[in-house]
């Protein structure tokens, strides 16, 4: 299977075509994943539920649905989150974010650990460059992405928090600077394992984190805390030692560091190069900073002038202010909007009283007594743009004045100091005095010595550092490993492209902003400013994220998953192509349900309690939503009222461009009603707005009538207007015309939209590569005598995308393109097959029960509630438990391996799995059981998850002692338990097909084709059943050209032989050995055969109403039909013609509609119209039910005058002929008037019967519904096959049908026996019933009530006239053991005493 | 659980309810926990004794489904 899959390519032809795939990656080793959900459990990040319908939510790991196979999760990723992509050092925000949202600090701490040691710091003063990239700013404000970081570093504490594991090596590395590039180095190299020494020149840790930014802004025991964090790896500091005056690089590498990282920062100050800078009383910006951090505060007083624009001006200026000045002013020489500082630190400084004069330039220091007095400032203007975009600030003339101030702080910038090279060589500066790197490696021009951070990168923000830093450690691991430094380090840059949608329905929210200390309070100390969120603050702002990427990489999962199955590697996991090579393709894409948003007037995108079908089967779904709870989604309140509005985005040209008829919404409309009313119970009121109701399908018109009579359902033929709210938001206004033409507003409590079905884009793209023509509804063009082959050969189509259909008819044509395919490559059935190796199995007979118990953890699925190891205890202690074992997933590979040699070693002859359902993993286990040569029914498993663990997650003890009993009762019947035999039965090759129709010749020809001899038996002397009588198709074919070649087809087959006058006299057998006696002309022939195929088909109706006989053109319309096929000239000539609708059908006593009689009276009305366009042509009916791409049909009527007329069952037309003349009169359904009309011919669209053979069914065993139809296996999912085994059906033998379906049901028939024919021998089960003939009293009750004919009488021998059960046709549902009343019948595997065993075992449960 | 709960005893139908019963767990609905679950292949096994049985046996109830 491959999943996640789209075709891109194929080529080559019919046989052998070359398919090329585009897997996407899934993230999760679909071999390993056991579908535990735990990894969901964990996963922080949700979005819309595309299986919900948008109603529900699902995570980014995830299994589409509960039952999708295959049941492995897989995980949502989309290009890498802004956010993360925009971060210089890449921290994963979009996963601490997630963290934060889910409460989980500590887990967010770590992801941010992961490429940044210093999220305390970093969250305080970073200028945050992923929040500019942040998308939530397209709805309101950026995410406060960096607050958040900040937020989880006062959460949690970073210095106890755990040390990842380190494998230490001898290794020693240098560090210089303890600044963010040299710290963030030295925790990534201790992390390797390395010796790692920091020499740091200032007695202080930080670099200019400790020195360059006040402690209002960081204070530094969050510094100290964070480096003490660094330290406890092992990183160790050495204060005070600079290089260039302690140290050198050369005299390191003496003392045996292997490696070099300068990391000493930019600490020294650009100068203003103007008169007096030496001057007492003028101070650099960083010096004054680095003193104010470093020594006892100094007091500051009178006019403080800082000259500068950049963050270093802003904190100088704030940190004066602090220190007691009089006045601060800064002076710029540009504006505001030039102002390379934060903004948000401007307005600090500004709140905090300083003064900021703007286009000023300093020109000459003023100096009295010595000291600073004053600066000598000139005016400034700005003129053009310079390189840096910004204008030019050009000095005013003659604007010459002077500043008084007693302090001047120049902070115009910081470049770095070569002082440290002294005594070092080969290391190369560049003209402003950074160091020379390679870009990707960090390494300088002197091999072992790597620099980093601003004295690489000149003035940078400490992220960029910190980036820096972790590049540089990986290049040091390299280099003292000796591997290649660059390689795969090339910068790629991430495509920014694909991103989880913005959600249409999202509401603009404020950002949260942080608390902050009182003005007075901030400027009178250095107090922390800013207070960080509260935790409700950052749940609001964490819950803001629109989880760009979805899966944000937080790897929670990769610790929940137990299995191995999702691991950091399968993360990695990468989309690939895969080529097949095979010799057909089957197309079944299904379809994409109408969207009907825009439509404003049904108000779908606005109005909460208007919801699409769709939408409103997960409504009613106990998996669903609500859980099953019929409830307003507005306000989940129970409704008293619910609208349908049918044909929306079908039979509509004008709002959507789908004017065909969808073919399903009618009946599921009725059903979702039906329901609704089972749910809510009988005063929900519920009404249908409608066009025709079309229920043409099988037992659909009896349902109709059932939702109308019984359910009291309210259908309302109309036509829409609008779909409004009421004033308290909680009910909708409908207003509609309704057929006469009246305005009516009725009020509901929800409206359901029955949207259409229709191919989407994506499919109609896959249509163009593979070449395949489509309809105008862009459905697959078949043909109606080929109708699962699409326009190219060897590729077949089914279901929605072959035209819009339901679950019967997609199943009939998946089992006919499965044919279609089957009958191409015939030659190649069998020639890839492999022979599964058998393990000869153990006899325990008369051994003592040795039973082994597993108990499984499934992860923590059952054991975070089940207290699995007292379990595991206790099933030790019970009856013949020789072995018990707890499994933390009893399903995975290894631990099925190790059950084997368990099995083996203990000698084990009993198993009993405590685990999930068996409905899922008794197969598997039952494998494991024949791998370890045990017969696979000494098992049994209890669902100790499904019925236990998941549903009483909150009684843990409750759930427990559930568990105990639960493998107790399974474990005293298991004891019980024998080994079981599967009957081997063959196969006989040939095959039977009962009806020489379109249906029989097609389902025997497909039988041939595929290597089968086929007896075709027919009671006419003639084939073609029905299809004789056909003038054209639908489509405009000649019925009776194609069915000509088709009797020639199979007539030139050698592989049928044809039986003409033949019937079915016997039938003997059953499944794979029929023994049939065939009778034609006095003569009998017994036939063996292993398969059969009903197709009797049906017969047309005969009237006895509307005046049928008394004229001769009331004609029925296969009459007519006969008539075009003659080509009568009286079709030419007449003036006006009548057809009459539901003739038979749709009656009290026939309630069922014939299906193909609305198509083909249109078809003939058009072709009355080409023959002679000015005849009148009346069609009479009560529905027009031209369902699926048919409804063209009645459009182009439409559009050609033919006029419809609607009528009603109590009020039907009256035909009545008096000599030629005919006349009708009939309630014209728009004037509400009767009309009468004259006319040349009527038409009769009469039904269609069936035989109702009796006999037949009874040499089959088959059942008939009341109307006698033949009853499937199943009405959805077996519509071609019978319960009975061996016995196919198709043709209207099963239901009235058009040729195309019916060819579809004959090659789906073929299909089915070919899966029984191929298998040449079948098993039966082993869980079968058996009889006792010893007890049996011969009642015949079991004979009577088998559903599959399995038990008979015996026909000779000892046990002559006892019942005896064939094994092959038991299902094993234990009726008859229940029915015999003289307990002589045993079901094996489900016996009377294994039961209550069970039952038994309850007194210590109850 | 406050008072006192009935115990039932139920048999399922393997195809219909007891992967009712399954899918309940799937979607995380929550129950007492008082029900034990006997599968059995369908509820045309069902004999009047195993529901005698359960009473016997100390059941409150017994509910057969399928």
């Amino acid at each position: 299977m491959h999943t996640l899959s789209e075709v891109t390519e194929v080529s080559g032809t019919a046989g052998n075509f070359n398919v090329t795939l585009h897997e996407d990656a899934r993230y999760i080793d679909i071999n390993k994943c056991t579908g535990c959900g735990d990894c969901a459990a964990a996963c922080p990040v949700s979005l819309p539920s595309l299986f919900e319908q948008g109603l529900g939510e699902r995570k980014a790991t995830y299994r589409p649905y509960a039952q999708a196979v295959p049941g492995a999760y897989s995980i949502t990723k989309k290009d890498r989150s802004p956010c993360t992509n925009a971060c210089p050092d890449h921290v994963n925000a979009h996963a601490y974010v997630a963290l934060v949202a889910q409460k989980k600090y500590p887990e967010a701490l770590e992801v941010i650990k992961r490429t940044l040691p210093l999220p305390g710091v970093i969250g305080r003063v970073c200028p945050h460059p992923c929040e500019d990239a942040c998308r939530r700013q397209e709805v309101d404000a950026p995410v406060s992405i960096c607050t958040l970081k900040r937020f989880v570093a006062d959460q949690v504490d970073i210095e106890n928090s755990p040390i990842p594991e380190i494998t230490p090596r001898q290794e020693k590395v240098a560090v210089i600077g303890a600044g963010p590039a040299g710290l963030t180095a030295a925790y990534f190299l201790a992390i390797d394992g390395f010796q790692v020494t920091i020499f740091e020149a200032l007695p202080v840790g930080g670099g200019m984190l400790r020195v360059g930014i006040p402690d209002y802004r960081l204070p530094p025991a969050v510094l100290e805390k964070e480096i003490r964090a660094i330290q406890r790896l092992g990183v160790k500091i050495q204060y005070d030692t600079a290089l260039g005056r302690d140290i050198t690089v050369d005299s390191l590498m003496a003392d045996g560091f292997e490696s070099v990282y300068l990391a000493v920062g930019a600490h020294a100050s650009m100068k203003l190069n103007i008169p007096g800078e030496d001057t007492e009383g003028v101070i650099t910006g960083v010096r004054f900073l680095r003193e104010s951090a470093l020594y006892e505060r100094k007091q500051a007083s009178g006019h403080v002038v800082i000259v500068g624009g950049g963050d270093v001006a802003i904190d100088a200026a704030r940190s004066a202010t602090r220190m007691g000045a009089d006045n601060v002013t800064i002076l710029y020489r540009r504006t505001r909007a030039e102002m390379p500082a934060r903004n948000e630190e401007i307005e600090d400084a500004i709140e905090e009283g300083i003064h900021i004069d703007f286009l000023m330039a300093p020109q000459e220091v003023v100096a009295e007594n010595g000291k600073v007095s004053g600066l000598k400032c000139l005016r400034m203007e700005l003129g053009q743009p310079d390189e840096s975009g910004r204008r030019r600030p050009v000095p005013i003339e003659g604007s010459e004045f002077v500043v008084a101030c007693d302090m001047i702080i120049p902070a115009i910038g910081q470049r770095v100091n070569p002082a440290f090279l002294e005594g070092t060589s080969g290391i190369e500066l560049t003209k402003w005095n950074t160091i020379v790197t390679d870009t990707i490696s960090c390494e300088t021009s002197r091999s072992g010595v790597f620099a980093g951070g601003d004295a690489q990168s000149g003035p940078w923000i400490a992220i960029g550092a910190v980036a820096a830093g972790r590049r540089a450690a990986e290049s040091i691991r390299r280099y003292i490993d000796k591997e290649d430094l660059k390689q795969g380090r090339d910068p790629i840059e991430p495509p920014q492209k694909n991103f989880n949608p913005i959600p249409e329905k999202i509401e603009p929210q404020f950002r949260e902003q942080m608390a902050r200390i009182p003005v007075a309070e901030r400027v009178s100390g250095f107090t922390e400013v800013e207070k960080g969120f509260t935790e409700e603050q950052a749940l609001t702002e964490a819950g803001k994220c629109l989880n760009c990427m979805v899966c944000c990489e937080c790897f929670e999962c990769v610790k929940a998953c137990g299995a191995d199955a999702l691991t950091l590697a399968t993360h990695m996991d990468k989309p690939h192509s895969t080529e097949l090579n095979v010799g057909a393709i089957i197309l079944a894409p299904g379809f994409a349900p109408y969207d009907p948003s825009g439509l404003d007037f049904y108000g779908f995108d606005t109005l909460p309690n208007v919801v699409t079908s769709m939408q409103y089967e997960r409504m009613l779904s106990a998996s669903g939503p609500f859980g099953g709870h019929l409830v307003r989604p507005s306000d989940h309140q129970e409704p008293k009222k619910i609208g349908w509005i049918q044909c929306v985005g079908s039979r509509d040209q004008n709002k959507c461009n789908n004017s065909y008829c969808s073919s399903v919404c009618c009946m599921y409309a009725i059903k979702e009603a039906v329901i609704s009313k089972e749910h809510a119970g009988e005063d929900l009121e519920c009404a249908i707005f409608f066009m025709d109701m079309r229920t043409p399908g099988k037992e659909f018109e009896r349902f109709y009538e059932t939702a109308k009579g019984k359910h009291g359902i309210r259908f309302e033929r109309s036509r829409i207007h609008t779909i409004e709210q009421t004033d308290d938001g909680n009910q909708l206004t409908v207003r509609y015309f309704t057929e006469d033409g009246r305005l009516v507003d009725e009020i509901f409590d929800i409206m359901v939209l029955s949207i259409g079905l229709e191919t989407p884009p994506d499919l109609v793209d896959l249509a163009r590569r593979l070449d395949i023509d489509l309809t105008p509804g862009n459905f697959a063009r078949t043909d109606i005598f080929n109708p699962v082959a699409t326009s190219k050969d060897g590729i077949f189509v089914c279901g929605a995308f072959q035209g819009p259909k339901d679950i019967p008819q997609s199943v009939i044509d998946a089992s006919a393109a499965a044919s279609a395919a089957g009958e191409l490559l015939a030659t190649a059935r069998n020639t890839m097959t492999k022979t599964k190796e058998i393990i000869p199995e153990t006899n325990i007979v008369g051994e003592r029960p040795r039973i082994g118990v597993f108990v499984c953890k499934c992860g923590s699925n059952i054991a975070g509630v089940v207290d699995v190891p007292s379990v595991r205890e206790y099933a030790e202690s019970l009856p013949y438990v020789d072995y018990a074992a707890d499994n933390m997933y009893t399903c995975s590979q290894d631990t099925q391996d190790m059950m084997t040699q368990i099995i083996k070693e203990q000698h084990l002859n009993r198993v009993v799995v405590a685990a999930c359902t068996p409905k899922t993993h008794e197969p598997l286990f039952q494998e494991t059981l024949v791998n370890a040569g045990l017969n696979k029914y000494l098992f049994e498993m209890t669902n100790i998850r499904n019925q236990d663990s998941w549903v009483h997650k909150n009684n843990p003890e409750l759930a427990t002692e559930k568990a105990k009993d639960l493998i107790r009762m399974a474990v005293a019947k298991v004891a019980l338990m024998e080994p079981l035999v599967e009957t081997e039965l063959s196969i006989n090759q040939t095959a039977m097909v009962l009806g020489g129709g379109i249906a029989g010749m097609t389902a025997a020809q497909s039988l041939a084709v595929q290597g089968y001899e086929t007896h075709l038996i027919e009671r006419n002397d003639y084939l073609g059943g029905q299809a004789v009588n056909l003038f054209h198709t639908s489509q405009g074919d000649k019925v009776q050209e194609k069915l000509a070649d088709v009797i020639r087809t199979v007539e030139a087959n050698d592989n049928i032989k044809i039986h003409l006058n033949t019937e079915l006299t016997h039938v003997d057998g059953f499944v794979g050995n029929f023994v049939s006696t065939l009778a034609s002309g006095g003569q009998s022939e017994e036939l063996e055969h292993g398969i059969a195929v009903l197709a009797t088909g049906a017969t047309p109706y005969i009237p006895t109403e509307y005046a049928y006989g008394q004229a001769p053109n009331i004609l029925t319309s296969l009459e007519l039909d006969q008539k075009l096929i003659a080509d009568d000239p009286m079709l030419k000539t007449m003036n006006a013609a009548a057809f009459i609708q539901c003739v038979g059908s749709r009656e009290p006593d026939r309630p069922y509609c014939s299906r193909v009689c609305c198509t083909h009276s249109i078809e003939n009305a058009l072709e009355l119209k080409k023959r002679n366009p000015d005849m009148n042509v009346y069609i009479l009916y009560r529905d027009i039910r031209t369902y699926g791409e048919k409804e063209y049909l009645y459009k182009a009527a439409r559009e050609q005058g033919v006029i419809f007329i609607r009528y009603s069952l109590n009020n039907k037309p009256v035909v009545s002929a008096t000599g030629g003349a005919i006349t009708l009169k009939v309630t014209d359904h728009v004037l509400g008037l009767p009309v009468e009309l004259s006319v040349d011919m009527v038409t009769l669209a009469t039904a269609i019967i069936p035989y109702a053979d009796e006999k037949l069914a009874n040499f089959f065993k088959v059942p008939m519904n009341e109307d006698g139809f033949f009853i499937e296996k199943h009405a959805k999912l077996g519509p071609s096959e019978f319960a009975t085994d061996g016995a196919f059906l198709c043709g209207m033998a099963h239901y009235p049908k058009p040729i195309d379906e019916s060819i579809a049901q004959a090659k789906a028939a073929s299909s089915r026996a070919v899966t029984l024919l191929s298998q040449k021998t079948i098993f039966s089960s082993g869980t079968i019933a058996q009889v006792d003939p010893m007890k049996c009293a011969a009642c015949g009750v079991c004979v009577s009530i088998c559903p599959y004919s399995a038990p008979s009488f015996a026909a000779e021998g000892r046990f002559a006239g006892k019942a005896e059960i064939n094994p092959v046709l038991c299902k094993g549902c234990g009726l008859c053991v229940a029915s015999c009343r003289s307990g002589a019948i045993h079901l094996k595997g489900f016996d009377t005493d294994q039961i209550f065993s069970q039952i038994f075992e309850l007194d210590a449960a109850v | 659980m406050s008072e006192k709960e009935p115990k039932i005893l139920s048999f399922l139908c393997n195809w219909c309810s007891y992967g009712a019963a399954d899918l309940a767990g799937v979607s995380r609905m929550e129950y007492p926990s008082n029900i034990r679950v006997i599968r059995i292949p369908c509820t045309g096994r069902m004999s009047p004794k195993f529901i005698l049985a359960g009473l016997r046996q100390g059941a409150d109830a017994v509910w057969v489904s399928g």
